[in-house]
């Protein structure tokens, strides 16, 4: 759960960039839905009062160093190119100008990417931390061994040093790296004819979700707002013509809805079926909570009225 | 000073106001249907009936330049339909317009 909160501005920045459909990208996509929005309210109020969860506490102080070194930066950008100004006006009146304007475009650039920036000072400061404990053990034992009569107290950077070599402790899987990754092969979607789309690998990828075909099938059907049916080779074939792209994007919402833990983001999650609605129990975190019903909704006609009024008639 | 007691106390009076102010309870499906070709069809379910939903479809058949029509179904209530894949535009005409929170609308389709 920690981990997940603090590794994952940088895991999102990672995964981004890449194009292959995978479960993780799904997960980020929405998960930067809902950060952008939650990311500044948490910024704001910044000072975490004393915590005794691990996690939050944790939480709290990166945003202080990050908006520390945001901060500093900022201030250096901005004495750099003033200095620049001093030294040039003499000689070139013009060239300040252009100076200045590069200065309102540095300024620009900075709001633009202050998101991006935190995230990345997140990153760094992970990665340092990393580094620093696997170089010198000893000289933090040394430290400690100081520590021991003296009342002085502990420095910022001891203490968060501390909090990583407890989590460190706790979860052995932070230290390997990331949380390994739920990597899903993308839909093969292949048109047959002119009407009808051939989704290939579908009960692979039911497999892979630990999802029935069923229940997959009818999210499809109903976002997309037609017809299909499974065929002997066990490939889907859907009315319409639709593109593999449009297919991931349904596939990332089912995802969204119906594999992902609502409350951890874990992808280990069984879907129960309890007095007709549908529950989603994760077995990483325990949590239990209903998910929505698949509806099609309203369907409007779209085939040839008349064939509809003979079949009725 | 005023005493507490006397003055009249109305326990709907914040019920009230937000049924006036604000929109409409429950979401708002945008969904995208397949025609023949390439054309679709754009349909809106579970605006308010409290809505003049001809009045809504005439302003957005002008906005977008396609046209539409509104359908009454036994279950789902009065639905709109628009031509084409409208479902960017009318997200954002529906919130500008201050008809509908951008939370409670749902895009479905590809």
């Amino acid at each position: 759960m920690d981990d997940d909160m603090i590794f994952d501005p940088s895991l999102k920045k990672k995964k981004k960039k890449k194009t292959g459909f995978d479960m993780e990208a799904a997960m980020a996509g929405e998960l930067s839905e809902t950060t952008s929005a939650d990311v500044p309210a948490e910024t704001g109020d910044v000072d975490v009062p004393e915590d005794d969860s691990l996690d939050l506490d944790n939480f709290g102080k990166k945003k202080k160093k990050k908006k520390k070194t945001f901060f500093n930066l900022d201030e250096l950008d901005n004495a750099l190119p003033e200095a620049k100004d001093e030294k040039l006006p003499a000689e070139e009146p013009e060239h300040q100008d252009e100076e200045l304007i590069d200065d309102l475009d540095l300024d620009i650039d900075y709001t633009r990417t202050k998101k991006k920036k935190k995230k990345r000072n997140l990153d760094e400061i992970v990665g340092e931390e990393d580094v620093k404990a696997g170089e010198d053990p000893e000289r933090e034992e040394d430290q400690n061994g100081e520590w021991h009569g003296s009342d002085r107290d502990y420095t910022y950077d001891e203490l968060l040093e501390r909090v990583f070599d407890i989590m460190r402790e706790k979860n052995p899987s932070m230290v390997s790296g990331k949380k390994q990754k739920f990597i899903m092969r993308p839909p093969q979607v292949v048109r047959i004819g002119t009407k009808k789309t051939s989704f290939a690998n579908f009960t692979e990828i039911c497999k892979t979700l630990h999802r029935q075909p069923k229940h997959l099938l009818d999210f499809l059907l109903a976002e997309l707002g037609t017809s299909g049916s499974v065929d002997g080779n066990s490939q889907l074939i859907i009315k319409g013509r639709f593109q593999q792209k449009q297919i991931e994007n349904v596939l990332r919402r089912y995802i969204k809805e119906y594999v992902t833990c609502h409350t951890c983001r874990s992808p280990d999650t069984i879907l129960q079926k309890d007095t007709r609605l549908f529950f989603l129990q994760c077995e990483t975190c325990g949590s239990r909570c209903s998910v929505a019903s698949i509806k099609s909704g309203f369907q409007a006609v779209t085939g040839k009225r008349a064939a509809i009024r003979a079949k009725t008639a | 000073m005023s005493i507490q007691n006397l003055n009249t106390f109305d326990p709907f009076a914040d019920a009230i106001k937000s049924s006036e102010d604000d929109v409409q309870d429950g979401l708002v499906h945008v969904r995208i249907q397949q025609r023949n070709g390439r054309k679709t069809l754009t349909t809106i379910q579970g605006l308010s009936s409290e809505y003049d939903l001809k009045k809504i479809v005439r302003a957005c058949k002008k906005e977008f330049a396609c046209n539409g029509t509104v359908v009454e179904h036994p279950e789902y209530g009065e639905v709109l339909q628009l031509q084409g894949d409208q479902r960017e535009n009318i997200c954002q005409w529906l919130t500008k317009s201050g008809l509908v929170k951008p939370e409670q609308l749902k895009v479905h389709g590809f």
